[in-house]
């Protein structure tokens, strides 16, 4: 019971206390009014190339981009902890690791889930694009699971932030990687063949590929494959975060390196 | 002509309380403060945290404009003509930062040479005189993250002195170092004043007032309580002795009922270790002992003095107003 | 004065190697995704357009996103106080600073325009070198005029990153880097023509290959210089606020 309580509630209480692009200063033009030019630069890219259409550049960016809050705020609330000197205060109590972060990814999958779905909604607007009305619902879904599997590297991407100083440029880097790498603006087939399979092996390729799809009028079936490989890397890149996170802390208490900013 | 004139200078600051319902509330952190300095005068503005030292001087040096009252730093407004007065007033505050880290000492002298618009042809013979007497010469290429606190303080003070400036606002600038540190840098000071500086030094420290200052202004909650040299400030209290009384286990009723006894002009507890000292300041001609240790039966008692009161007597009562 | 100025706080930003690769590899990215997507058009031009445009714009980055907070370092530092307390005017202290920011966009030009060669055999043809580095170096202090004016506008705000970082991507897609501007509306038009980087970048371009950029170079000191006076004057006002309100040392 109490790992379930610490699952929502205690994931939430770390969220508001760590993640502190919460305030609308930082929230409103970081995650939102930001991906919106993303979308406009690289859909006017597009037209200026002739290449693609709108629709995609909007997919593309919009379901890529839920890659900075998730990055970052996984990493806040985990490294954040490092800064205000509550990690080890945190690892002291007999809370299991799992629920313990786990739980903090909730409230993470969820901002994801916003942002992208927000920059779909508005850059469609934008540009005009028609998503018939009947493909939102399962729109939303690959969405939802994107994020989560975003936020499954987002923990990764927190446990290298416990060893290495720069967070943020961590976080920056990989969000430049998947913007290049998992066919968010260039289709998979027009990279170089090494690229295409490391954006096969990216979280959020397939989840893009399945929107796209589904945008095109395809039936939630038909990309049930993408989804479910999707679903499959985010639960892997998570195992391997949390299993990093463990391996950490053990070795922080080994060498006292916990505290260490 | 007074150098530097303060007339009924006013600082109050609003600060808000809360998120969903903010209350603002007005906090005047100087509440007419008046005084004058001489040319060639060391003045020092005596007085414990919080009391408005620091808010005084950043009105004086144009950091702060103040919400009433005027001053004038050579004739002019602070107010009116802040750059006028920028141009002829050195500033220095104690403390690690005001410096560029990543730059050497030298390229900070530098940077602010340039700013205070010294001419190039003097600054580098200036630059060199300052370092000396500062101290710092053959250290001036080393990066200012690796000074310690006394370095870096002896920087400010060269800092503040590149333009020549006629007047100099110190604020705290002995604070948090060694002693041995701090007596160079009061030489220095004293030095500056012989240059015939006029200088405003802020400070909590009795007897660096004392040994530095012509004259003090002691200030408390905003408003100035007593001025005067410190031979003048000293008197205040000297009619009268101070008996020390050292007790544990104090309760705190007690000091009450001590000042109650007649001939008791204040009293304060002091903290040294496991006892509280009561210093009890007394009436000139007063017999008071046999009367405060009446009031404190079942009080495990120690030692009891008497002695001659000091500046800083004279100052904690000045400042707590007992 | 101000070359000094300059020079000190060049190498105090250039002192942090690790930033600095960041704000060289920021810009790479999403110039590789140009690339890559103009790359299909299979047209020669266009990939030069897309390398020079993209050299450019780890200028525009750099300044918009550390401009923003440049006051808020200098508080944080402790230095600020001593800036304003200086008998010197306050955007004549600034406007070193942000111009050594803006250069260090030198090091993105660099790297892009190398990056673009390497990689996509990309080759801009530079017709005469001096008119290019003189546009390049315009278009350097323009936006560092742009980046003095935002330093003291968002002073207020203590997340005044965030409003630093939201003005990089729009920078980017109005002002000619990656897009041409006849492909947008006019009312963009408008917008674009008003702020200094678009004529820098004509004046790059026209440096590139030959043409006359004068008249660029004009438009774009010119608009700078206005974008600066603008700062400049907002300076004063925010500095008197700041003197009232006590915030000069806050942290």
């Amino acid at each position: 019971m109490t790992s379930l309580r610490i699952f929502f509630i205690g994931g939430l209480i770390s969220f508001r206390a760590l993640f502190n692009w919460l305030s609308p200063w930082i929230y409103i033009p970081s995650l939102l009014v930001a991906p919106i030019f993303q979308i406009l630069l690289f859909a006017y890219i597009g037209r200026s190339a002739g290449i693609e259409s709108d629709t995609f550049f909007v997919i593309g960016n919009a379901v890529q981009y839920s890659a900075i809050p998730c990055l970052f705020a996984m990493a806040n609330t985990v490294a954040g902890e490092r800064y205000t000197q509550t990690l080890g205060i945190v690892l002291v109590t007999p809370a299991r690791r799992i629920p313990l972060f786990l739980g903090r990814s909730l409230p993470v999958v969820v901002n994801g889930f916003v942002v992208s779905m927000f920059s779909l909604a508005v850059g469609s607007l934008l540009l005009d694009v028609s998503i018939p009305p009947s493909r939102w619902l399962p729109l939303a879904l690959v969405v939802a699971v994107a994020a989560a599997s975003c936020t499954g590297l987002g923990l990764v991407n927190a446990a290298l932030g416990l060893r290495v100083r720069e967070t943020a440029v961590l976080s920056n880097v990989l969000f430049g990687v998947l913007l290049v790498f998992c066919g968010v603006n260039v289709s998979l087939d027009a990279l170089p063949d090494w690229m295409a399979t490391v954006g096969r092996w990216l979280p959020l390729t397939h989840a893009i590929e399945a929107a796209r799809e589904l945008a095109a009028g395809a039936g939630l079936g038909s990309v049930a494959g993408l989804i479910g490989t999707e679903v499959a890397l985010g639960i892997g890149y998570g195992a391997i975060g949390l299993l990093a996170l463990r391996l950490l802390e053990v070795e922080g208490r080994r060498r006292a390196t916990l505290e260490i900013q | 002509m007074l150098v530097v004139e303060a007339t009924d200078l006013r600082r109050s600051y609003r600060t808000r309380t809360g998120i969903v319902r903010r209350e603002k509330k007005e906090v005047e952190a100087v509440r007419g403060v008046s005084f004058g300095i001489e040319r060639g005068e060391l003045f020092g503005l005596l007085g414990p945290n919080g009391a408005g030292k620091t808010t005084t001087i950043k009105m004086l040096i144009t950091l702060l404009l103040p919400t009433g009252g005027r001053a004038t730093v050579l004739g002019q407004d602070v107010v009116g003509a802040p750059r006028e007065v920028r141009r002829h007033i050195g500033y220095v505050f104690g403390g690690d930062r005001g410096l560029y880290e990543r730059l050497s000492a030298l390229d900070n002298l530098r940077y602010f040479a340039e700013l205070y618009g010294v001419a190039p042809r003097e600054q580098r013979q200036r630059i060199g005189s300052l370092l000396e007497l500062v101290g710092l010469t053959g250290r001036e290429k080393e990066r200012v993250e690796g000074f310690s606190r006394g370095m870096r303080q002896r920087l400010h003070i060269a800092r503040g002195l590149l333009h020549d400036p006629e007047v100099l606002f110190l604020d705290e600038p002995t604070i948090g170092i060694d002693p041995v540190g701090a007596r160079e840098l009061r030489a220095t000071i004293a030095t500056l004043r012989e240059q015939g500086k006029t200088i405003l030094l802020t400070t909590h420290y009795m007897f660096e007032a004392d040994e530095l200052c012509d004259r003090i202004a002691v200030i408390r909650d905003g408003l100035i309580v007593a001025e005067g040299s410190p031979a003048v400030l000293k008197q205040r209290v000297s009619a009268g002795h101070v008996v020390e009384v050292e007790t544990f286990g104090l309760p705190p009723s007690r000091t009450d009922s001590v000042r109650s006894v007649q001939g008791v002009r204040s009293v304060s507890v002091e903290e040294r270790g496991q006892a509280q000292v009561l210093l009890v300041q007394v009436e000139p001609g007063a017999e008071v002992t046999s009367g405060v240790l009446a009031e404190l039966l079942g009080t495990r008692v120690g030692r009891v003095s008497s002695r001659e009161p000091t500046l800083e007597d004279a100052y904690v009562e000045l400042v707590s107003g007992a | 004065m101000l070359v000094i100025a300059y020079w000190l706080h060049l190498k105090m930003l250039a002192a942090s190697v690790f930033d600095g690769i960041f704000q060289v590899i920021w810009p790479l990215f999403f110039a590789t995704t140009a690339f890559l997507v103009y790359r299909q058009a299979d047209d020669p031009a266009v990939m030069v357009y897309a390398g020079l445009g993209s050299a450019v714009m780890g200028i525009w980055s750099v300044v918009a996103t550390t401009a923003s907070s440049l006051l808020q370092r200098e508080r944080w530092l402790g230095t600020l106080e001593l800036l304003v307390a200086a008998p010197t005017r306050f955007a004549l202290v600034l406007v070193p600073i942000t111009t050594a920011m803006a250069s260090l966009g030198l090091y993105s030009l660099t790297a892009t325009l190398l990056w673009g060669w390497l990689l996509f055999g990309i080759t801009v043809p530079v017709a005469s070198p001096v008119l290019f580095v003189l546009a390049i170096a315009v278009s350097i202090f323009s936006i560092a005029l742009i980046g003095f004016l935002l330093s003291v506008a968002v002073v207020r705000y203590r997340t005044a990153w965030a409003m630093g970082n939201m003005l990089e991507y729009p920078g980017w897609l109005v002002c000619g880097f990656l897009v041409p501007l006849t492909i947008f509306p006019t009312w963009v038009g408008w917008i674009a023509y008003a702020l200094p980087p678009t004529w820098g970048m004509q004046a790059i371009r026209s440096a590139a290959s030959g043409g006359s950029p004068w008249r660029d170079v004009l438009l774009c000191l010119g608009l700078g210089m206005v974008y600066g006076l603008v700062g400049a004057l907002l300076s004063e006002t925010v500095l008197r606020s700041a003197r009232r309100h006590a915030t000069l040392s806050l942290t």
